[in-house]
């Protein structure tokens, strides 16, 4: 299954929700925002969001700026 | 003196605002807004960086602050509207600092991109601060589309230059009715000032104070100058004259008889 995670094309081998998917990158949850196919997707929503081929997913995190 | 800033009908505490962008460490950064006493803290939205270090920077902004992200990263509208959309609803509140840069020379903002992102943002009940070049017709047009202040630039970001935009920054400051706040470029605490001096509501700072040697303590003389500009603001400056008028009486003392050159 093929998803696009921050810009860069990814093959997923299993299912895979969004949760295990931010502990599998070794990134802190609490530190991280989704976006989910251009929608903010909330933390809770995470467990039940389940990736399907050609997802297109944005990983950020607030960080200095001026 | 009743001097409150007041910014889309919110006391602002700081007339001082802090970027948390270039500091060494994220306790340093905090420690430099707490000296400051900034209200107003930006901060700015990335894809995560699995290198970098993973503490979330929220955790360091005093709970008191008002955060306000910045859309850098953008180059046109529709990405700044989305940067805006996204940190709001990763819940960090609806201010934010609009900031499209087409170009990474100088880093200077697109006007007209900023006017079209702001007007779509005030639908969407947001409180707009956009960055932009210091003029007239475009501040107007901010206005007119519900911006809740203006953010001219002093100079370039992160050259440090100061206030070289000051004819332009003075007539916002008196024919726009809306806090300006001097951005970009003030690199001393004396820029702070003289931007007050002008007329700016408020400046805000983040590379002169992240780089600087000692940022608490500059952050602490970047608030105290800004105080400073402000109070000479308000108090109705003496204006620069060419020829000498003695501050000590002139006469009643030995028999000097003073010949005027003309």
């Amino acid at each position: 299954m093929l998803v696009r995670i921050n810009g860069e094309e990814q093959q997923l081998v299993s299912l895979v929700n969004i949760t295990t998917l931010i502990a599998r990158q070794k990134i802190r949850p609490e530190t991280a925002v989704v976006e989910y196919n251009g929608v903010v997707l909330s933390r809770d929503k995470w467990e039940d969001t389940i990736l399907k081929e050609n997802d297109t997913l944005e990983i950020l995190s607030f960080v200095g700026g001026g | 003196m009743d001097d409150k800033l007041i910014i889309a009908g919110q006391e602002i505490r700081s007339r001082f605002f802090l970027g948390t962008g270039k500091f060494a460490s994220y306790p340093l950064m905090r420690d430099a807004i707490v000296a400051s006493a900034a209200h107003i803290i930006t901060v700015a939205l990335r894809r995560i960086d699995k290198q970098e270090r993973q503490e979330n920077i929220l955790d360091y902004i005093p709970k008191d602050c008002l955060i306000m992200t910045n859309t850098s990263g953008a180059r046109n509208a529709d990405e700044a509207v989305r940067i805006a959309r996204i940190a709001r609803a990763a819940g960090c509140g609806n201010w934010i600092k609009i900031e499209i840069i087409p170009d990474n020379k100088y880093l200077l903002p697109d006007n007209a991109q900023t006017i079209l992102a702001t007007e779509i943002l005030v639908k969407e009940d947001f409180i707009v601060m956009p960055y932009v070049n210091p003029d007239l017709a475009d501040a107007r047009r901010l206005s007119d589309a519900g911006a809740a202040s203006i953010m001219p630039l002093g100079a370039p970001i992160g050259t440090n230059k100061g206030v070289c935009t000051r004819e332009l920054i003075k007539i916002l400051a008196q024919e726009i009715h809306l806090p300006i706040v001097v951005d970009a470029g003030i690199g001393r605490p004396s820029h702070a000032a003289e931007a007050m001096e002008l007329g700016a509501a408020a400046v805000l700072v983040n590379t002169a104070v992240a780089t600087a040697q000692d940022p608490v303590a500059t952050a602490q003389a970047f608030s105290l100058a800004v105080k400073a500009g402000r109070i000479a603001f308000c108090a109705g400056m003496a204006m620069p004259k060419d020829r000498a008028e003695a501050s000590s009486p002139l006469t009643g003392f030995f028999a000097i008889t003073w010949k005027i050159h003309l």
